[in-house]
């Protein structure tokens, strides 16, 4: 447990950077994924299940479809000329 | 401001904050060493004095049960506003049906495809109800289990294609879950008023420790989240998924969707 | 060892907000904003930890086991799922800021004006309304 917690948490801190350091959101939304279930992993480390389960569900499924969905209605919808 | 100044002023405060926050973290007990006294004395009293397993759950639904109040209408809050930004711009009167943009290719589905979500789509909604209904015993509850309900009904989507969904899926009853659930939670917190107990407070029988019914009103409260989530997720993902289809000209009804 | 978790959490917050300012697209800015928030859910379960203890739930082990701290795991667990629906009001937001505006770059969409319009040349100096570049 002593060596895991380490690793987990600079793993935490080297998958956010990449999801600030990847520019291109159709990338960037795999990254957050990654993300969510590297901090989903980390927090059942840290004996948080119930925390883990939400993260797991939230943060690895729920949030990187939203993300998905919006740059996919994004691309879709040219914008309205207004004036 | 340029992009060149904006770094560099986030550099500068960034400098500026740098020996506070090192001061800070300093301070603060090292890691692993220590817990609150707070949560040290619910994790020695609640599972007595609630009958409950759970520590989270026991929090969340009874021992500040007035903060979850809070988070379950900023909940509705949330998603009402989303919901009004998406419908505002298309209108409510084509939210009934599917619709299909012109000119999408439809892409077939492998049968594998829909065999693998008739199964796994009943699966996860049993597993989603599962993690609602023992919130007071093991790790779960309503937040968790309502996310995972909510995706079950993606599963849907990829197996019975769009229209299908459209057909399981109906917006005014997950607006009604939503609000029903919020409704239920602030009923729990009025309920025991009326028997002239103070707000929120655990009237019901508590059940027995490490049992199903156990916490009693705890119970309710859990199941008022679960709804809300429940509906308010899947509410979520059916404005998304329809603000791409959207189109200014008039929509056939799709058959098949892509 | 014992300040990795708290500095894991500053550096999280700190490249996220190097993220939002130097962000040329509003859903990667949004992505970036989530990654702050995750700096406060390392922060608050750092903080919750105690070395050798079993999970706050004695389903398996009887009450009065060392736990961990069940309040910081209660504030997480809320602020992930009604966080979750923040993030999709403001990928809304940024949906709508691209219909009116044309643009997903901050830079070049100027929502502070009436109507929002792209900004692209220094052509409509004649607003009044420009706030300071």
């Amino acid at each position: 447990m002593t060596v895991i917690l380490p690793l987990l948490f600079l793993l935490a801190a080297g998958s956010g950077t990449a999801v600030v350091l990847i520019r291109d959101p159709a990338r960037q939304i795999f990254a957050i994924a990654v993300n969510g279930l590297v901090l989903a992993i980390l927090f059942d480390a840290l004996q948080a299940p119930d925390v883990a389960l939400s993260e797991l569900a939230v943060g690895s499924a729920a949030v990187p479809l939203l993300f998905l969905v919006a740059l996919m209605a994004v691309r879709n919808q040219p914008p309205e000329e207004k004036s | 401001m340029s992009p060149r100044l904006r770094v560099a002023l986030l550099a500068l405060s960034g400098l500026a904050l740098l020996p506070g926050a090192a001061a800070v973290i300093a301070g603060l007990p090292p890691f692993g060493a220590t817990i609150a006294q707070y949560g040290e004395r619910i994790n020695a009293i609640a599972p007595d004095a609630r009958h409950v397993a759970n520590m989270v759950s026991a929090i969340n639904f009874d021992l500040r049960g007035l903060d979850t109040l809070g988070e379950e209408f900023m909940l509705l809050a949330a998603i009402t506003g989303t919901v009004v930004l998406l419908r505002g711009h298309r209108g409510e009167g084509n939210s009934g049906r599917a619709m299909r943009r012109a000119g999408r290719a439809l892409i077939p589905r492998s049968e594998a495809v829909v065999l693998a979500c008739r199964i796994a789509g009943p699966l996860t909604a049993v597993f989603g109800l599962y993690v609602v209904v023992h919130a007071t015993v093991t790790p779960g509850g309503g937040f968790q289990g309502g996310v995972i309900l909510a995706s079950a009904t993606l599963l849907i989507y990829l197996g019975e294609g769009y229209a299908g969904w459209r057909d399981a899926v109906r917006s005014h009853w997950l607006d009604a879950l939503e609000g029903g659930g919020a409704l239920l939670f602030a009923l729990c917190g009025l309920g025991p008023m009326l028997m002239g107990a103070a707000f929120m407070q655990n009237v019901l029988p508590l059940g027995t420790f490490r049992d199903l019914f156990s916490g009693g009103l705890m119970l309710i409260e859990n199941l008022g989240v679960a709804l809300a989530v429940t509906g308010g997720f899947t509410q979520l993902f059916l404005e998304f998924m329809e603000e791409t289809r959207a189109t200014d000209e008039p929509e056939e009804p799709g058959e098949e969707s892509a | 060892m014992s300040m990795l978790p708290y500095a894991v959490a500053a550096w999280l917050f700190g490249i996220g907000l190097y993220g939002i300012a130097t962000s040329r697209n509003f859903i990667h800015l949004v992505g970036c904003l989530g990654i702050c928030q995750s700096a406060t859910y390392v922060l608050l379960l750092g903080l919750g930890y105690r070395w050798g203890s079993i999970a706050p739930i004695f389903y398996d082990h009887p009450p009065g086991t060392p736990a961990v701290d069940p309040v910081m795991q209660a504030l997480v667990l809320t602020d992930i799922v009604v966080g979750a629906t923040l993030t999709a009001l403001l990928l809304v937001l940024t949906i709508q800021a691209y219909k009116r505006g044309g643009s997903l770059d901050p830079e070049i969409l100027r929502p502070m004006r009436p109507g929002g319009q792209p900004d692209r040349g220094a052509s409509r100096a004649d607003d009044g309304e420009r706030t300071a570049p």
